[in-house]
């Protein structure tokens, strides 16, 4: 008895030592006081120097959380039992919690800032008049390649490039319904968003075509798959593509010239906030020229902030792979909401392209 | 002979480098002064540093640790009561049912756990965090508790207790001086099981987390959608030290009781 005991005894106060550390350390860092505001963002989705100059600059301390899916988010918010001020969302699934009434309206008198966002990026068709949203990132799907893996001189310009009878069983596909179907109807000159039956039954007879090509249709691990060398091209969002070439910079980006798709991850005001003010202080903030410069340095992903180009460096800005000319932007398209309907029988399409034998 | 003797040795080794191999090359790249996993650059430090600068980061490795002491302590009392209750249930039927539905919580997916807690919490109108993050590890941690004690409970022989109670033991006596001690070994087994548990866990953790508070599992997992940093690596090497720690001492104080028990058998024997 008396062994046990003991060690109980010594389990039990070894926790509570710790816990009176770990309080303390809360304490002096402020994440217990009145004034704060929770964060919930994607993992590593932000400079963390800027969390510190926010706090510095208005005295709210941020309790910053990270979740690594929208349905994660979306699934810890509509639960409740959570104080989220600040969520960021990707444009399908803030239209999805838009409907499920699980997003505050975002009041613009208090966003000055609001102004450095490029039009072009505002007034969506996934958040019309930007009630809910302000756009927090950006991004495109496109093609990415490894010339040391194809042969001299192998470019690729559009995504009818893909279709090369060279690149037999080179080919890696994210696995989304949306992309790969968009992919087809851009290849042939629709738009992503089509819902012409014919349309649809040729983009789908055009897939089908490139099966010898494909050596994978793959989640996550794209990225791992790509760095490694696996295959020689992917079609990817360009946000994992700025990751692969972090990973291994002889890799190349193109965005094809029939356009393609345009994301957006949001800033939103979940229902859920305690601290409406401090949200939108914090939106406003990341909102500054400087700060979004700063963080998309950090981040590597492109901003919508047209003020934040000149901070940010020339090699930066200037890069045509994710900050493309407005000939091409034009042609880029966001992806509307097709209903359920449609979206099964694009997910059906997309079944059965995966399924088609080679 | 010679030669199997050889051959299962090599056997024994390839497992273990395959095992261990991960873990050797995620500590030894927590040294790199190069910023990726890639190539060596050279020795540093930094990564270390980083760790104990950062604040958030400490406080949820604190907030792990005090959820695994507390879960696994709490756990393994609640664990052993219901052996015993468990143990003493006369009916076979009833016994069966009762370890059949504390295993079924075993192999249960994690997932499923975790989600029913996330409504149950949300429905009793607990709020996310420490409390329902204890809630939830301390629940998967007792059907272990409990298998890890039940064997040894089985295993003594009921003259034991006959015969202290024929010595003039009260009931509490029979408890603190006859069979506790008698399960130790299995009170000790699932206490450390029940700490790597809740230490490991990543499934449940992830649904019942949040207002800020979150577990060393569940933080690592959202850091590593964008590539693991090296302050990371630096983080998982002090982790893994730490349990290796815990398991020598285990080992340590397991070596001891059995030294103890040996010598005292020794000198009950005439």
């Amino acid at each position: 008895m008396k062994p046990l005991f003991r060690l109980f005894a010594a389990v039990f106060a070894a926790a509570f030592a710790l816990m009176y550390l770990a309080s303390y350390l809360n304490t002096s860092e402020g994440y217990t006081g009145e004034n704060t505001l929770t964060v919930y963002n994607w993992g590593d989705y932000i400079d963390p120097e800027l969390l510190t100059k926010f706090e510095e600059e208005t005295g709210i301390k941020v309790i910053y959380q990270t979740f690594d899916s929208n349905e994660a988010m979306m699934t810890k918010i509509s639960q409740g039992g959570t104080t989220f001020d600040v969520a960021v969302p990707s444009e399908y699934a803030l239209s999805k919690m838009k409907d499920e009434g699980l997003l505050l309206p975002i009041d613009p008198v208090r966003l000055p800032n609001l102004k450095h966002i490029n039009p072009r990026f505002l007034d969506l068709s996934f958040d019309p008049g930007n009630k809910y949203s302000v756009p927090y990132f950006w991004g495109t799907v496109g093609i990415i390649f490894n010339p040391d893996l194809l042969e001299e001189g192998k470019t690729f310009t559009s995504w009818n490039d893909l279709w090369d009878e060279k690149l037999e069983n080179q080919i890696l596909l994210v696995d989304g319904a949306r992309e790969v179907m968009g992919m087809g109807l851009n290849s042939l000159g629709y738009s992503l968003n089509d819902r012409d039956e014919a349309h649809l039954q040729e983009a789908k007879a055009k897939l089908d075509t490139l099966t010898p090509n494909v050596k994978a249709i793959v989640g996550d691990e794209i990225k791992m798959l790509l760095a490694n060398e696996e295959a020689a091209v992917g079609v990817v969002w360009s946000g994992d593509a700025s990751e692969i070439m972090d990973e291994n910079d002889k890799l190349d980006y193109v965005v094809p010239e029939e356009g393609s798709n345009l994301w957006f991850d949001n800033m939103v005001i979940p229902k859920t906030a305690h601290n409406i003010e401090g949200a939108h202080a914090f939106i406003n903030f990341m909102l500054d020229p400087e700060v979004a410069a700063q963080n998309a340095e950090y981040v590597g992903y492109s901003t919508p902030n047209e003020s934040a180009m000149e901070f940010l460096p020339e090699e930066i800005s200037g890069d045509k792979r994710f900050y493309p000319d407005p000939e091409l932007t034009e042609k880029l398209e966001v992806y509307e909401n097709l209903g359920k309907r449609m979206l099964s029988h694009y997910n059906e399409l997309f079944l059965e392209f995966k399924m088609h034998r080679k | 002979m010679k030669t199997r003797w050889k051959v299962s040795n090599l056997y024994l080794i390839a497992v273990f480098v395959i095992l261990y191999a991960p873990i050797l090359y995620l500590a030894y790249y927590s040294f790199n002064s190069g910023g990726s996993m890639h190539e060596f650059e050279g020795f540093t430090l930094e990564h270390y540093a980083e760790v104990f600068q950062d604040t958030r980061l400490l406080i949820i490795v604190l907030n792990t640790l005090v959820i695994a002491l507390l879960s696994s302590a709490l756990a393994t009392i609640i664990g052993v009561a219901g052996a015993l209750f468990i143990h003493r249930v006369r009916r076979h039927t009833t016994k069966q049912t009762l370890l059949t539905l504390n295993n079924v919580l075993i192999v249960s997916p994690d997932v499923v756990i975790g989600a029913s807690f996330l409504i149950l919490f949300t429905i009793a109108g607990i709020k996310l965090g420490f409390t329902s993050v204890l809630l939830s590890h301390i629940a998967f941690s007792v059907p272990i508790v409990v298998l890890m004690v039940l064997p040894k409970l089985q295993e003594m022989s009921p003259t034991l207790v006959d015969a202290a109670e024929d010595l003039g033991a009260t009931r509490w006596d029979v408890l603190t001086k006859v069979v506790l001690p008698f399960i130790r070994p299995g009170i000790f087994a699932g206490f450390f099981m029940a700490l790597t548990y809740s230490l490991d866990d990543f499934a449940v953790t992830f649904f019942v987390t949040g207002n800020g508070y979150a577990t060393l599992a569940v933080e690592i997992y959202s850091r590593a959608r964008q590539g693991v940093s090296l302050s990371i690596n630096a983080l998982s090497t002090l982790i893994f030290l730490f349990t290796l720690l815990l398991v020598l001492g285990y080992y340590a104080v397991n070596r001891r009781g059995a030294a103890k028990a040996k010598t005292l058998a020794e000198g009950v024997r005439p």
